[in-house]
C-alpha cells in the first residue's frame, strides 16, 4: 500500500474519483427543492444531468470517495486492502471547496460521497458525517447530496448523516448471502440489510412527523441546518453486481422487487461487472462487461416500476434469464397473445402500458387525446407511440394498421428485424457478443422459433 | 384575409391576438405571422401590430385565469421557440401561404381553447393540429432548456462575476434565469447568448433578472479569468477524464447523449 504525503488536490481527485466510478448510481433526482435565498443551492425532482463521461454515462453528482483506504477485502473491488494501488484521502474541507466550486461553474448538481472502510465503520461514518455537517451548515450548500452509509456503522450516526443528505444507499453488492460472503467476506446480509432497514423506517417516521402539525419539538440527534429538515428525502438506492457470480436474472430481479417492495427503495442500479483486479476467484468476461445483459435487466426493472409488472409474470424457474435477443416486453407479449390485439379507442390505462411501443407517457397521451378525438395510426405516431413494435399488438377502430398475423412466430420474426431491440450504444461498442447475431440477421430471414433463442 | 404581423416576442404575439380578436373581422378571415412575410399576397390588407404591455397583460391575465397557469406556461414556452423553416413543396398555392406558424397556432388554440367545456384541458386534444405544434414546440424549448440547465458552464471572471457563454436554437433565456436566480442567489452572473446577441443579467441578492441586448459585449472583459479558474477547469477536467471507465468506452452514446452542439460552450470537452 502507498500513502503518499503531501498529494496535490488534483491528485487526489484523480485517485478517488476513479476509485469511485464503479458506483454506478449517478442520479440527482427525487426531491424538489427550491433555494433559499441565501446559500447556494436548489434541486429538481427529475434531476439535472451535467455532462456525460467517455463511457456516455451521466455525470450529475461529483462523485468521489472520501478515502480509498479500505480495510475491507471485497475481492471484486479494487479498493481492496490487498491491493497494491495509491491510495488517498480527501479533507472535509477539500470536499466542500471542490463541492462548491464546481456547484458554482454549474459543473455539478451536488455531491456523491462514498468512502472506503478507513479504520472502522464508525470512524469512516464520522468522518462522512463531519464533512456532509461542513456543507450544509457552514457552507450553506443547499443542491444535492447522495451519501453513502456504511454497513456496520452505528445507527446514530447513519441517522444524523441522513438528515443532512437527500439520499442515502447502501449497496446490497451481490443479490444472494453466499455470493457476499464469497467475495465480500467483511461484510454480510445483516450489516446491509439493518441499516437499510434503519432508513426505511426513519423516512417513514420523518414523514409522519412532518404531517403532524402538532409536532413542534426538535427531532433527536438531528442538527438545526434547513428549515425543513427531512429524513433522506429523495429515497434510498442500492446496487448489484451483474456477472460476477452465478445467480440468474430471475433471481437478480427476485431480490430487486423483494428490495422495491419490502424496503420501499426508490432505485435498484444494475452493474456490469468489470474484472478490475484479476482475482482467481473471478470470472472472466471474454466479451467484457456483460452490457447487454444489464441493459435487459434495466428494462425489467422499469417493466417493474412503471408497468405493474411482477417478476413471477417476466421470468420463472424454468425460464430463469431474459432473452437476449427481446426486450422483456416483447417477450411477455409474445408469450401472451390471448391479450391482444388491444383496441387503443376502448383499452384502459394498465391495457396499454402492456402493448410493447407504448411508454408510460404515451398511454397517458392515448387517453386523454381521444376524449375529444378518435384515434388512427398517423396520431399514434405524433404520440410517440413506436408503431414498428406496437403495430402487431393494437387496432385503431377495429382495423390493424397492416395485414399481420397474430402469431408468435410470425411477430418474433417481424420484430427481431427492429435493430433497436439491441440497444445502438451496445451494437456499436463492439460488444463481442452482437457481433455474432449480427451474422445471422445478415442472412435471408429465416422462421425463427421461440423456443430456439429462449 | 386580414394578416396582423407582430414582433416575435411573447408580448407583441399576445398584442396581435388581443388586436385581432378585437377587430371583428371574423376568426376564419384572420392570419397572426409573428415575422416578415415572405411575399406579399394580393388579396390580403397586411396589419402592423404595435407592442402594447397593457393589451398583452389582459391577454395574459385571460389565459391564466380561464386555461390555468400550466398551460400558460407552456403556451409561453412554444411561442419562446424558434421555428423551423417550413418546408418549400414544390406546388406554392395560398395554403402554403398561410402554413402553421407558432404565432397564429396560438391564436387557433386560444379559440378552440375557449369553445371547450374545460379549457383547462387544452393541451391534451392533440388530435388538433394547432395544438400539437405548440405541444411539439413547447416540447422543443422545454428539453433544449432542460439540457442548458446541465451543460451551461459559468467562468469566474477577474471581478469575480461568473460568465456563461451559449448557442442555444430556442429563446431560452428566461428559463435559464428563474433556474439560475433561485440557485445562486448570492452571485453576480452573466448568460450569453450569442446566436441572439443577448445577456441575462443577474446581481447577488437580487431576486430578479433582466435580460439586455448584448451586441456590443467587452469581450475582453469576457476572457480576462479570475486567478483560480483556470485552476478548477484543469480540476474539472482531470475528474471527467477519470470518471470513464475504460472497459465501457462508447464515444458515441456519449456523443448522443450530450449532442456536439453542447460541447463547444462546455469546458471538459475543449482540446
Amino acid at each position: 500500500m502507498q500513502i503518499q504525503e503531501n498529494m496535490s488536490i488534483m491528485e487526489k481527485l484523480q485517485i478517488l474519483s476513479d476509485a469511485a466510478k464503479y458506483d454506478v448510481a449517478c442520479t440527482s433526482s427525487g426531491v424538489d427543492r427550491k433555494g433559499d435565498g441565501k446559500g447556494m443551492g436548489n434541486c429538481i425532482a427529475p434531476g439535472i444531468c451535467h455532462t456525460f463521461s467517455g463511457d456516455g454515462r451521466c455525470v450529475s453528482l461529483l462523485k468521489i470517495l472520501f478515502t480509498n483506504e479500505c480495510i475491507f477485502n471485497c475481492s471484486y473491488c479494487q479498493n481492496n486492502c490487498n491491493n497494491d494501488i495509491p491510495r488517498a484521502s480527501f479533507t472535509p474541507d477539500e470536499v466542500c471547496s471542490l463541492t462548491m466550486e464546481f456547484y458554482r461553474r454549474n459543473y455539478i448538481e451536488g455531491l456523491f460521497l462514498s468512502s472506503g472502510i478507513l479504520v472502522s465503520p464508525n470512524y469512516t461514518m464520522d468522518l462522512i458525517y463531519q464533512t456532509l455537517y461542513k456543507l450544509r451548515v457552514e457552507c450553506h450548500f443547499n443542491g444535492y447530496i447522495h451519501v453513502k452509509a456504511i454497513p456496520g456503522a452505528d445507527p446514530a450516526l447513519i441517522e444524523r448523516a441522513g438528515f443532512l443528505a437527500d439520499r442515502m444507499s447502501i449497496n446490497l453488492e451481490l443479490p444472494t448471502a453466499n455470493s457476499l460472503k464469497e467475495l465480500a467476506p467483511c461484510k454480510s446480509r445483516r450489516t446491509i440489510l439493518t441499516p437499510m432497514r434503519q432508513i426505511q423506517n426513519g423516512i417513514h417516521d420523518n414523514t409522519l412527523l412532518l404531517g403532524d402539525t402538532s409536532y413542534k419539538g426538535s427531532q433527536p440527534l438531528s442538527t438545526k441546518t434547513r428549515s425543513s429538515q427531512k429524513f433522506v428525502p429523495a429515497g434510498q438506492s442500492t446496487q448489484m453486481i451483474i456477472g460476477a457470480t452465478p445467480e440468474n436474472d430471475y433471481q437478480i430481479m427476485s431480490v430487486a422487487e423483494g428490495l422495491y417492495q419490502k424496503f420501499e427503495l426508490k432505485r435498484v442500479f444494475y452493474s456490469a461487472f468489470v474484472n478490475v483486479n484479476e482475482d482467481a476467484s473471478l470470472p472472466v468476461l471474454p466479451g467484457g462487461p456483460p452490457l447487454l445483459r444489464e441493459h435487459r435487466l434495466y428494462q425489467a426493472d422499469w417493466l417493474l416500476r412503471f408497468y405493474n409488472f411482477s417478476v413471477n409474470e417476466l421470468l420463472s424457474e424454468d425460464n430463469p434469464n431474459f432473452n437476449i435477443y427481446l426486450d422483456p416486453k416483447c417477450d411477455w407479449a409474445l408469450r401472451h397473445l390471448e391479450y391482444f390485439p388491444v383496441e387503443i379507442n376502448r383499452a384502459d390505462y394498465n391495457t396499454l402500458l402492456r402493448v410493447p411501443g407504448i411508454g408510460a407517457k404515451s398511454a397517458r397521451r392515448i387517453i386523454q387525446a381521444r376524449r375529444t378525438t378518435r384515434l388512427d395510426f398517423a396520431d399514434l405516431k405524433k404520440i410517440g407511440v413506436v408503431l414498428k413494435r406496437a403495430l402487431y399488438f393494437i387496432t385503431c377502430s377495429g382495423k390493424m394498421m397492416y395485414r399481420t398475423k397474430l402469431d408468435e412466430n410470425y411477430i418474433c420474426e417481424n420484430l427481431l428485424r427492429d435493430k433497436t431491440q439491441i440497444p445502438k450504444e451496445i451494437r456499436e461498442s463492439g460488444y463481442k457478443q452482437i457481433s455474432l447475431f449480427d451474422v445471422g440477421m445478415t442472412e435471408p430471414p429465416q422462421p425463427v422459433s421461440l423456443a430456439m433463442i429462449t | 384575409m386580414y394578416v396582423f404581423i407582430c414582433e416575435d416576442t411573447i408580448d407583441g404575439i399576445f398584442t396581435a391576438v388581443y388586436n385581432a380578436w378585437d377587430s371583428h373581422l371574423g376568426h376564419k378571415n384572420i392570419y397572426i405571422l409573428a415575422k416578415e412575410p415572405e411575399n406579399y399576397e394580393l388579396f390580403c390588407e397586411y396589419i402592423r401590430v404595435e407592442t402594447d404591455l397593457e393589451k398583452s397583460k389582459k391577454v395574459a391575465d385571460t389565459i391564466k385565469r380561464r386555461l390555468g397557469v400550466t398551460v400558460y406556461t407552456t403556451l409561453c414556452e412554444a411561442i419562446m421557440a424558434e421555428e423551423p423553416c417550413p418546408k418549400k413543396t414544390s406546388r406554392m398555392n395560398a395554403a402554403d401561404t398561410f402554413s402553421i406558424t407558432k404565432a397564429d397556432a396560438f391564436y387557433r388554440t386560444l379559440l378552440y381553447a375557449f369553445s371547450m367545456e374545460n379549457p383547462t384541458r387544452i393541451m391534451e386534444c392533440l388530435g388538433n393540429p394547432y395544438v400539437l405544434y405548440l405541444f411539439e414546440l413547447s416540447r422543443n424549448v422545454h428539453t433544449e432548456a432542460h439540457h442548458l440547465l446541465g451543460f451551461l458552464r459559468f467562468q469566474e471572471l477577474q471581478n469575480g462575476i461568473l460568465f456563461a457563454e451559449t448557442h442555444p436554437k430556442n429563446y431560452v433565456l428566461p428559463i435559464l434565469g428563474d433556474h439560475f436566480s433561485d440557485r445562486l442567489p448570492g452571485e453576480n452572473f452573466m448568460i450569453y447568448d450569442k446566436n441572439r446577441k443577448l445577456a441575462l443579467i443577474h446581481r447577488a441578492g437580487i431576486k430578479n433578472f433582466l435580460i439586455t441586448d448584448a451586441s456590443s459585449i467587452n469581450q475582453e472583459m469576457i476572457h480576462n479569468y479570475s486567478a483560480s479558474e483556470l485552476e478548477y477547469q484543469k480540476l474539472w477536467c482531470g475528474f471527467f477524464e477519470s470518471i470513464t471507465i475504460e472497459a465501457r468506452k462508447n464515444p458515441k452514446l456519449q456523443n448522443q447523449n450530450i449532442p456536439k452542439r453542447f460541447q463547444k460552450d462546455a469546458v471538459e470537452f475543449q482540446k
